[in-house]
């Protein structure tokens, strides 16, 4: 039998599949736990009988750096990961500021977390191309392969980004990889909300092309990537864009550059894990909403009493919004104000990090999604006991 | 219900949501939708229905759900694995009609579309406003959005650019209960599991994607293109493969080999050498200074690897040519030889030298000619099989090169498809690249959208009827080949 709280580290795909196989045998409950850096999110972890820690889950990296591919374990910390790729000049397009909290690559891609570069190369949904996933029964399933292109069978990939280990555990991961550019600079333009709106849609319309492009800290802040002439003509072309908009712009390179994307990266998380009485959202809204996104956050933290700061990844309209001051009751005024108001917009809004005593499930989750009935479906064909993840995505399922 | 239902009771049913036009039961009207682009299997469904509108979609499907009865949707019918071939007993759903563009929000750079608009009318919308749609299959002018939503399309430019799932954000779907989802939106993401992307690729099997939220790019500042010649395909392997090391990542690299040349030559007059052995299209797109850099050094890495002529398109019609030479190459071939087949398989482009060497020994063998024509950058090969159906057995040997081939692909660590998807083609050949775990798993996924298995039947997944009993050899993962984890 698995007692209460049993956590459990499997050393490789079959002891995660024997550890799977005698939870499903014993009934027990069961969370997949990596770098716990994205632990809080999605209504949080609940109380299963046997966590499943991955962070063993680390074969030797099979680097195909001729093709652009890698297979990686699960378990390995993304952070280990772009340090080995780096040496072949290559990365995984993906910048998510977990990386420097523990994140592993199976925790990263479970949770769909992402950073500012994901407005060029997006998300690990993106960037998977084969998976190896171990199910609720101990059923271990492959799907994609080792090529980029490839349309053969379903993408299981997919249903696992994001789904927190609530449809089984993700073991191993083959992935696309990006040349590491040669030369990285920064276009930072002092704007207010309104101004970065009008900015970030600018530069839409432009023939640029930032691999970044975030609103935060009263700035707009756009990185280019690629040859050194490229990224410097780039960058003036920015500059230009900005000026004739009467505002204020700089370029940054080097040193400047990396620190700063440091402090964008740390923001529009919202600069997470950073004390106790502190709301996380993320709100998701079309590019063109920056303004309005900032302009109700703004109005519903005044009205509450609760101080707001909004950063985002403006370019492709996904927004932090960061809670701090007052006390949850005001919290949650906050959040349902600004939901309302996103959710009028066609867009969404989830908690990432709540103080404890916000624990309304039903405001935390908010309404469930239009595929709802599908994604309850979808539970119930990989884990019809309910048993994985237990919490993840309460009160839907 | 007792016994099947009559086509006569069908039509009935159906003319209450639909005009009587819409609704075809006579064998010579059906038999235009006999077949997809994969003319070799053929099915006359029950009946077929030409819906409007989602509701008129929805109003069909449920006519199905209430009987039990299976169904096919059909988009332009360009596909290539038979994804689209009808079910004998079963009703067609055909969407060519369904063709507005709904909405175009040129600021956020999304475009709302109906599933039979072709995935060209969506560029030709967006153009006005300096955008277009970046997937594009070489059955653009015809192939309709919603078939390459089943089918995940690609083209010449996914090296760079990605597949249908990264540029379709939201999809309006009618399951096989006849309800009606929503699944992503057009924001980046959603709360819950990506279902849209889950649904993308399943090449019909999971429902009817009525309506298409599409993410355009804006068109590139600058794009540059050349055409490489050289004496060999190694060589322009090598050329690949150096610009890849260079660290570019090109919108696009195909190659054509010898014989595709001369196919594409006498079909379009591209200007690409008659003598060549290989020809490298090569093309980098994005902001001007960036172009320049990265074109030079494309252009370097071609003549470092032999080129023995690299030629520049001067200007747009230059490039247009160049392409129109590219994207004629499966129908060109018809000049070389009265019947052929074109296969679809993706191998790690570090092995395309010793697999095209190895295609080359395997065509002699079966004394058939083949024509290579791929897209190189990710590996993707067309193998197109030259044979006469006058000469006895050359059909079957065709075929058997064909699945030969494809084997190479999986046993180079590569995919049965690429682009073209499985369908009814090469639902046989999924065991060798998926256990029957793999497959399980992704049986629970269909059933979790059609417990009934009636959308879509036949596809994808090998059946006994479709395959016969025998199992496919089981191909291992890479880790069990390297040691790391062992088969139970």
């Amino acid at each position: 039998m698995v007692s209460s709280s049993t956590i459990h580290r499997p050393a490789g795909l079959r002891e995660t599949r024997d550890a799977l196989v005698e939870a499903a045998r014993a009934g027990a409950s069961v969370e997949c736990a990596g770098g716990g850096a994205s632990a809080p999110w999605a209504q949080g972890r609940g109380s299963a009988n046997l966590v499943l820690d991955t962070t063993s889950l680390t074969a030797p990296l099979i680097h195909e750096a001729g093709d652009l591919t890698v297979l990686a374990g699960a378990g390995i910390l993304l952070s280990e990961l772009q340090a080995e790729l780096a040496g072949a000049g290559q990365f995984l397009a993906l910048d998510p500021p977990s990386a420097r909290r523990g994140a592993t690559l199976g925790g990263v891609m479970s949770s769909g977390d992402a950073g500012p570069l994901r407005h060029r190369y997006g998300t690990l949904r993106e960037l998977v191309i084969g998976v190896t996933v171990v199910l609720a029964d101990g059923t271990v399933a492959r799907s994609g392969g080792r090529v980029i292109k490839n349309v053969a069978g379903y993408d299981l990939a997919k249903l696992f980004c994001s789904a927190y280990g609530s449809l089984g555990l993700v073991a191993d991961l083959w992935l696309r990889l990006h040349p590491l550019p040669e030369r990285r600079c920064t276009v930072r333009v002092e704007a207010t909300a309104a101004e970065a709106g009008g900015l970030v849609l600018a530069v839409l319309a432009s023939p640029l092309e930032p691999s970044a492009l975030d609103f935060c800290r009263g700035a707009c802040w756009a990185r280019f990537e690629g040859t050194a002439a490229g990224t410097q003509a780039q960058a003036e072309a920015a500059v230009g864009l900005a000026r004739g908009s009467g505002l204020e712009a700089e370029v940054l390179g080097g040193d400047e550059d990396a620190a700063a994307w440091e402090q964008v990266a740390t923001a529009t998380s919202g600069g997470a894990f950073e004390g106790d009485g502190v709301t996380v959202l993320r709100a998701v809204t079309l590019p063109s909403e920056l303004e309005a996104a900032d302009t109700a956050l703004q109005r519903a933290g005044q009205g509450a009493g609760v101080q707001v700061e909004l950063a985002s990844h403006a370019g492709i309209g996904v927004h932090t919004g960061r809670l701090t001051g007052g006390d949850a009751a005001a919290h949650a005024i906050v959040l349902a104000s600004w939901r309302d108001f996103i959710a009028d917009r066609g867009g969404s809004v989830s908690v990432r990090q709540h103080p404890p005593d916000l624990d309304d499930p039903a405001l935390l989750a908010g309404p469930p999604p239009p595929g709802l009935e599908v994604m309850r479906r979808v539970k119930k064909v990989f884990d019809p006991d309910g048993r994985l993840a237990p919490g993840r995505f309460s009160p839907w399922f | 219900m007792n016994g099947p239902v009559s086509v006569e009771q069908l039509g009935a049913e159906l003319s209450q949501s639909l005009r009587r036009d819409q609704i075809l039961v006579e064998r010579a009207e059906l038999r235009t939708y006999e077949c997809d682009g994969l003319t070799g299997h053929r099915a006359t469904p029950l009946i077929a229905v030409l819906p409007e509108t989602t509701a008129e979609v929805q109003a069909a499907v449920q006519v199905c759900a209430s009987h039990h009865l299976r169904f096919v949707a059909r988009g332009s019918g360009t596909g290539l694995s038979g994804g689209a071939l009808p079910d004998a007993e079963g009703m067609l759903i055909v969407l060519t009609r369904m063709r507005r563009i709904v909405e175009i929000d040129p600021a956020n750079q999304r475009m709302v579309v109906e599933p039979g608009v072709t995935n060209l009318e969506i560029s030709k919308a967006a153009a006005p406003h300096g955008l277009y749609y970046a997937p594009d299959p070489s059955s653009q002018v015809v192939c309709s959005i919603g078939g390459n939503v089943a089918e995940n399309a690609g083209g010449a430019h996914c090296l760079k650019y990605g597949f249908t799932t990264h540029h379709v954000l939201g999809l309006e779907v009618v399951l096989p209960d006849a309800s009606v989802v929503c699944l992503g939106s057009p924001m980046v993401e959603s709360p819950g599991y990506d279902l849209r992307g889950v649904f993308i690729g399943t090449e019909g099997t999971l429902g009817i994607a009525t309506s298409v939220t599409v993410r355009l790019l804006r068109l590139p500042e600058t794009v540059a293109t050349l055409v490489a010649e050289f004496a060999t395909t190694a060589d322009a392997g090598t050329a690949v493969s150096a610009i890849i090391a260079a660290g570019i990542v090109p919108a696009a690299v195909e190659m054509l080999d010898h014989l595709a040349i001369q196919a594409c030559e006498a079909a379009v007059g591209a200007g690409f050498s008659l003598e060549a052995g290989a020809v490298l299209v090569v093309e980098v797109d994005g902001p001007s200074e960036e172009c320049s850099g990265t074109f030079a050094a494309a252009t370097a890495a071609c003549t470092a690897s032999g080129a023995l002529r690299v030629r520049v398109a001067a200007d747009a019609d230059e490039r247009r040519l160049i392409w129109q030479g590219r994207k004629a190459a499966f129908a060109a071939m018809g000049r070389l030889s009265p019947a052929f087949l074109i296969q679809d398989g993706v191998i790690p482009r570090t092995r395309l030298g010793p697999v095209l060497t190895r295609i080359a020994e395997l065509a002699a063998e079966a004394g058939l000619h083949v024509a290579n024509v791929f897209h190189a950058g990710d590996g993707n090969l067309h193998p197109l099989i030259l044979y006469d159906t006058a000469r006895a057995g050359e059909d079957e040997r065709a075929e058997l090169l064909a699945t030969r081939i494809i084997q190479l692909c999986v046993d180079a660590g590569g995919s049965i498809t690429g682009e073209h998807g499985v369908g009814v083609d090469k639902a046989c050949s999924m065991p060798a690249m998926f256990s029957e775990d793999d497959l399980a798993a992704m049986l629970r996924v269909r059933t979790a959208f059609d417990p009934e298995g009636r959308c879509n039947p036949g596809k994808v997944f090998p059946t006994p009827r479709l395959c016969g009993e025998r199992p496919g050899p089981y191909r291992p993962h890479p880790l069990e080949e390297a040691g790391m984890i062992d088969r139970w």
